[in-house]
């Protein structure tokens, strides 16, 4: 096979991988035609990556709405489409996707909500992605004018759009965060706030107040806000890294209190872990587990740790 | 725990995909036939894939252009249509292009540049790629709402993807030239 049969051969995969038809065998057979050849996983990974990249276009769909509303500059041949897409877009987003208008005549504002062991990708018009985590809610309003994020609650990791002249902000409780284009994580636990920021710099703040204390977060550390104070510390990469391990399914763990562990695992399960005794919670652990399986979470602290363990209807309880 | 084959995707997409821009540049270099560049940027890649498998290496620059530049000494001996001095000059050239790298385009530049790619499509592959990447629809729906066969719809597709990849890649619309030449044939 020529290098451009090859390519063409990998494309093809990617489009039939992606359908609703694609079964177990198609993904043997096609795990079997990546092991076949070097050349054959570098074409694959490659267009797929490339391919990819491109799924920022979803955020065309949005802007849709707003497009007709504000009159925004728009290339010719994407002003017919909006007309029709208008529709469909307003269909798809209230019954598909499960999103509500927020409030009547703000066509711009849109909520987003988890289920406990869930997560979901979301694109908005200005381009920046939000991968919301388990059991979290949170309202966007992003329009030409203003790019506002509301976390309800929960944990969302946010990869914002560059754009100096409109700070992506975002609030959650009585705090305020703003940024012109990073990426970091804000999580909401009540009136406890944090935020583990990857790159760039993002300001903390008192929602409240505009003379109130401010924190500069950079890259590399983790702020935990609650109440009137405000704590930052200094995290390694490898820290970080693992705060956010959520991203790919997974919870990670380094020298953890195991009753620490275990409300963790409890965000992202229906199933809910609890500890009979002291001695057993104060156990330190490690590792990296799917978040979504405390059942085998469990089953490892029996076999590690010798730790007692059963279940009653939807708990699974553990004693020394 | 991560599969070698994970590590291994995950080091060629964040660490050697961003050098894509760079390699094609120099490959086009010290090579006489525009076309030759895909299938030696190809080759390039299968083979830095065999060799890292084992052991990543430290730096994947210094990695992928000793390896394209091995590809390319290969291809001029199997030819026997290259000098010794042009064999030569691709060292000179190789140190040349530490420099150049633009990495990481920003969310923004991403979407912009993707509608840039779709706007190079010719008219019917667009609006395929359109269908699936802003509506989301499968081969089935699309076929159903442009009342063309799903054969159709598939090679159209295919051929968006490739194009797109290799623009958002930092690749020129080259490629996406040949898909409207290819095209043209199929369909004419």
């Amino acid at each position: 096979m020529s290098a451009r049969d090859v390519e063409q051969r990998a494309a093809a995969w990617i489009v039939q991988r992606d359908q609703p038809d694609w079964t177990s065998d198609d993904d043997a057979e096609l795990r079997g035609w990546l092991e076949l050849d070097h050349a054959h996983k570098a074409a694959f990974w490659r267009l797929d990556h490339g391919w990819r990249a491109a799924d920022r276009l979803v955020a065309l769909k949005q802007n849709t709405a707003t497009v007709n509303a504000t009159a925004r500059r728009t290339r010719w041949r994407y002003a017919a489409m909006a007309m029709a897409a208008c529709l469909i877009c307003a269909l798809a987003l209230t019954v598909m996707l499960g999103i509500g208008r927020n409030r009547a005549g703000d066509p711009t504002a849109v909520r987003f909500a988890t289920a406990v062991g869930g997560q979901r990708d979301v694109t908005l018009a200005d381009g920046s992605r939000i991968k919301i985590n388990t059991d979290s809610a949170l309202v966007a309003e992003v329009d030409r004018t203003s790019r506002d994020v509301r976390l309800d609650r929960g944990e969302a990791f946010f990869d914002i759009a560059h754009d100096a002249q409109h700070p992506f902000v975002i609030h959650a409780g009585d705090r305020r965060i703003n940024v012109l284009g990073t990426r970091y994580s804000v999580r909401r636990d009540g009136a406890t706030v944090r935020v583990v920021v990857v790159e760039g710099r993002v300001r903390v703040e008192d929602a409240g107040s505009t003379a109130g204390a401010a924190a500069i977060v950079t890259a590399g550390k983790v702020a935990v806000a609650h109440g009137a104070s405000l704590l930052v510390v200094d995290r390694s990469p490898q820290v970080v890294e693992d705060t956010l391990s959520w991203r790919r399914g997974r919870l990670t763990f380094d020298q953890t209190m195991l009753g620490d562990a275990v409300a963790e695992f409890n965000r992202y399960n229906r199933q809910q872990i609890r500890i009979n005794d002291d001695r057993a919670a104060r156990i330190r652990i490690g590792g990296s587990f799917e978040a979504t399986n405390s059942a085998a979470f469990a089953r490892l602290l029996h076999t590690a740790f010798g730790l007692e363990v059963r279940t009653e209807g939807d708990t699974i309880i553990i004693s020394s | 725990m991560m599969g070698d084959d994970e590590i291994l995707r995950r080091w060629f997409v964040d660490e050697v995909l961003p050098l894509e821009r760079d390699l094609e540049r120099f490959i086009a270099r010290h090579s006489r036939d525009r076309d030759e560049v895909a299938d030696l940027r190809q080759e390039t890649y299968a083979r830095m894939l065999a060799g890292a498998a084992a052991d990543l290496p430290r730096s994947a620059r210094a990695f992928l252009f000793t390896v394209a530049r091995n590809t390319l000494i290969d291809r001029a001996r199997r030819a026997k249509i290259v000098s010794f001095e042009q064999v030569a000059d691709i060292d000179i050239a190789f140190d040349g292009d530490w420099d150049a790298t633009e990495r990481g385009l920003t969310a923004r530049d991403e979407l912009r540049r993707a509608m840039a790619g779709l706007d190079l499509l010719p008219a019917r592959c667009r609006e395929v790629v359109r269908l699936r990447k802003v509506e989301g629809l499968d081969i089935r729906e699309t076929a159903a709402r442009l009342g063309v066969g799903r054969h159709t719809v598939e090679r159209q597709l295919t051929l968006g993807l490739r194009a797109i990849a290799s623009y958002m890649l930092g690749g020129e619309a080259r490629i996406v030239r040949t898909a409207a030449r290819q095209r043209d044939k199929e369909t004419g």
